[in-house]
Parts: C-alpha cells; structure tokens; sequence
C-alpha cells in the first residue's frame, strides 16, 4: 500500500492513494485555484493535468502560482483546447476536443504508463474541468467516462482531483458525478477568505475551515 | 468471456494464453467480422488491436460498447497513441494499453481483472455493496414464472391504489434489470444504464422523478420516451440482509408529485412483493434444488 497523499499549506489531512476528489465550488470563489492547488505535494510526485478550456500555456502558469512545480520530467498537460505553443514548462499532447473522451482517456494512460516507466509511482491527476466535458456531451458518456478514469486513478494509487462548477449544472448531475468519487471537497467563500469543507473523507474534519487563497 | 481481436495469429494467440493463464475465458478473433459474432455473445471484457484487415479496433469496441454497455474496452496496440484517431468515437471511452512493452501482457492481465472486479466501465454509479447485492439477488431468481401470479396482482393493484399508468416489479442484475411483472408497460430486460431503478437503487428511501424528461440522467432515455413515461416512484426490494435487490415501481404518462402516504403505501407494496420472493425462496431451499438454507 502507498503512503497517502498531503497537502501542505491546507486544512486537509492526508488521502489515501487511489482517491479521487470531486472539487465543487464557484470558480470565481475559488474552486479552481484549489483543485490546482491539491496537485501540488511532496517532490518526486508527478502530475497529469486536463486542461479542457485553457490554453496549455495559462494551465502550467495557473499550476506554478498554486504551488506546483512543473517540468517536462513530471508534469503533462492533456490540451483539449489545441494550443501549439512552444516554452511550456511541461509535457504537452493535444485531444482532438473536449468532446473526445475516448481520446482523453487513453491518452491518459499512455501518459500515466510512461511517468511509470520513468520511475514515478506517485502521480496526482486533475481534470479541469467536468463543466466543459458537460456541455459537449450526456451525461451518460460523461458518467462513463469519469467513472473509468476514477477507476484508473484507484488501481494505479494516483490521487484524482475532478473540478466542477456546481452553479452550472443540475443538482442531480453533480450528484451522479460525485457518487463516483471517494469524496467531496466543496469550496466558498467565508466572511474573512476562501473556506473549504471534506465530505465523504476519513479522517477528516467535516467543518468549514479557512484557508489561504493562494500558498 | 473475454474477445480478444488481433489480426496477428502469433500474438493474438499470446494475449490469449495470458489471460486464459489467468482463469478468463477467452474467444479470438483476427477481424472485425469475425469479432461481430463474438460480441452477440455478450463478452464482458473486449481487447482488440487497431489496424484491422476490415477497419479498425475502435469498430470493434463501438459495437461491442452498443450490444455490451458495461463490457470494459481496451484497446491493446502496437500503434503508437498519436496514430489513433478517436475524435469520431468521443462518446465510445476506452482503456489504451501499449502491446510493445516487454512486460505488455502482464499489464493487460491486471487492467482486465480489475475492470472487471470494479466494472469501472459503466455509465452508472454501483450501489457501495453491489458485489454482496448481486449474490443475494441470485438467491431469489430460482424461477421467477412461478411468481408471475402474485406479482402481477400487486402491480396491478398498484395502479388502481395511485391512478398511474403502469407499475412493475424488477430485478436489478449485474447489467440488466429483469422485469419479473408489468401492468400497463411491457418491458422484458433492460440493460442497466437504460433504467431508473438503477439509480434508484442507490436511495436507501423510496426514489420519486417527477419528470424524467426534466431529469439530466434520463432526459435522453429513448425507452421511456418511447412508452410515454415521465412520472416514475419506485420502493426498494429489500432482502432480510438489507440489501436492495431490485424495485417496486410506478409510472405515469404526466408529470406529478407523490405524498408522504403514497410514499407508505409503495413501501408496503414492495416489502409484500419482497415477501412473496423471499418464501419462493424459502420454497426452494426446502425442496432441496441445491440453493441454500
């Protein structure tokens, strides 16, 4: 069994390898610098991150200023977007559109295959976002999707962090999706900064508690 | 059964040997052709090559992935990632695993078991003691025609008690959802992503959708849309263990609400429809047909 993942910085305790995360929360309240910022943990990690409606080039910046590293030893960006921009501090592959899930799923274990073959058995995933994957495809597709991907994540003992933005999407979309992931993290923004609360968690406190916006 | 698709003979016949080493059953096949018959018998795992003589493996995973939703699909190649084309087969999702890594096979043997031991292929969340439910479900379908009588009593008293439509009486298996009893809808067996009572299932309450054409996980759902169904109630089928088997449901041509009575009142039904299959059950055993107690 691998050592769980950590979060330094945050009020969340150390995950259990092979799970993956549901981050909800308004973006503009700071959801997504969040889910960006549970990819960042201990060196020797590798992260493979979805960028569905950012360029590649504002991912890996997006990445670097929530405190992860990034290099082309150990981090991918997926680029459903189809940026070709050079000087990127990351490996990056296009998918044909954030419509091609077949195409981010296997090109996801393609990837994730070669971390391993350069040695990286610790290797945090984040998917940005389920939005976007929502309003190209069904719900069913996208349910089949992240399901498999999840899947994936737990059988490799990787850390899966999945955004979505649950003002834009029926409740019962978001509980579907959820009911895939091992847990929840759900973000706002409290009276004095941002606050994150853990469901579905062991270990892990079950209150709203404050966190720095930005490590 | 696991179909395995290569057009190679040699190597077709080392993936074979791998995952039969491993305990699967498996069928070959060295063309998209060959692999159609195969896919009619309902294989629960297809790995297939991309180059084939008559198309390419992503033919062969999207039509296994339309008569078989749950199958898991790997796509296990000796074309580089880049070559593959997916953008027309978006919706299809698959597992890619390279076939040039000396230790290739090993890797196909340990994604097949634990997509299989997880079926992280489906479209729907699993109920948290899916593999327990399943094996409880086994028990009570020992012969399902002998109950048709008393089911289909309560089904159709379930219409006249709620002035709907249609109620029905089903087992959700692993991938399908067996109708034991229908009155004023005839459904068979439904695969599994096609029902609501696989969402229901889910609920440890009774489960209302007051208009599954306003509901995101059915509004696509052309088998309700067909039998002109949009209200749906269902109770679970709860074995003495707790664990829901299947549903009682009702449904209606017109969108509605359901109170707290009629909620009661649905419970009862389908603890009755409970009981019938539970002393079938007991039957059974007694008679010494080899299941159990």
């Amino acid at each position: 069994m691998t050592d769980g993942y950590s979060f330094p910085d945050l009020p969340l305790g150390e995950i259990r390898a092979g799970t993956s995360l549901l981050v909800t929360g308004p973006t503009h309240e700071g959801s997504r610098d969040l889910a960006v910022r549970l990819l960042a943990g201990a060196p020797g990690e590798a992260a493979i991150v979805v960028t569905t409606n950012q360029r590649a080039v504002r991912m890996a910046d997006d990445c670097r200023r929530m405190g992860l590293a990034t290099s082309p030893e150990q981090t991918a960006i997926l680029d459903c977007v189809g940026t070709d921009e050079e000087g990127i501090e990351a490996r990056v592959y296009p998918v044909s559109g954030p419509s091609d899930l077949t195409g981010i799923g296997m090109r996801y274990s393609d990837v994730h295959a070669a971390f391993v073959e350069d040695g990286y058995e610790r290797v945090r995933t984040g998917l940005f976002s389920l939005s976007t994957l929502l309003s190209f495809s069904d719900l069913r597709t996208v349910s089949r999707f992240v399901h498999t991907l999840v899947g994936r994540i737990d059988s490799v003992d990787g850390l899966g962090v999945l955004l979505i933005d649950p003002g834009s999407h029926d409740e019962r979309t978001v509980r579907t999706l959820a009911q895939f992931c091992s847990g929840r993290v759900q973000v706002r923004e409290g009276e004095t900064g941002p606050e994150l609360r853990a469901r579905g968690i062991p270990g892990q406190s079950r209150e709203w508690q404050p966190f720095e916006p930005a490590p | 059964m696991i179909l395995c698709v290569d057009p190679d003979e040699e190597a077709r016949a080392a993936t074979a040997r791998a995952l039969a080493d491993a305990g699967f059953e498996v069928r070959e096949a060295g063309s998209v052709a060959a692999a159609g018959d195969a896919i009619e018998g309902g294989p629960d795992c297809v790995v297939t090559e991309y180059d084939l003589p008559d198309g390419s493996g992503l033919d062969v995973l999207g039509r296994a992935r339309d008569a078989v939703p749950d199958a898991a699909c790997v796509l296990f190649t000796d074309t580089p990632i880049d070559r593959v084309d997916t953008a027309a087969v978006g919706d299809l999702v698959a597992e890619y695993l390279s076939k040039g890594d000396p230790e290739a096979r090993e890797q196909l043997v340990a994604l097949v078991d634990h997509s299989l031991a997880f079926r992280n292929q489906t479209a729907y969340p699993l109920p948290e003691d899916e593999d327990a439910r399943i094996a409880a479900l086994d028990r009570y379908v020992g012969d399902p025609e002998a109950l048709d009588d008393s089911l289909d009593r309560l089904t159709e008293l379930a219409t006249a008690l709620f002035d709907v439509d249609a109620a029905a009486v089903g087992l959700v298996d692993a991938h399908e959802e067996r109708f034991l009893s229908c009155v004023g809808v005839a459904f068979g067996s439904v695969d599994r992503e096609d029902t609501v009572c696989t969402y229901a299932i889910l609920d440890e309450q009774v489960t209302v959708v007051e208009d599954t054409l306003e509901d995101p996980r059915f509004e696509d759902n052309e088998r309700l849309r067909a039998a002109g169904l949009r209200f749906y109630a269902s109770a679970p089928l709860r074995t003495p263990e707790g664990r829901a088997i299947g549903t009682f449901c009702v449904f209606d041509s017109q969108p509605g609400g359901f109170d707290a009575r009629q909620r009661e009142l649905l419970e009862l039904l389908a603890d009755e429809a409970m009981e019938q299959l539970e002393l079938r059950r007991r039957l059974r055993a007694a008679e010494g047909d080899g299941t159990d107690d």
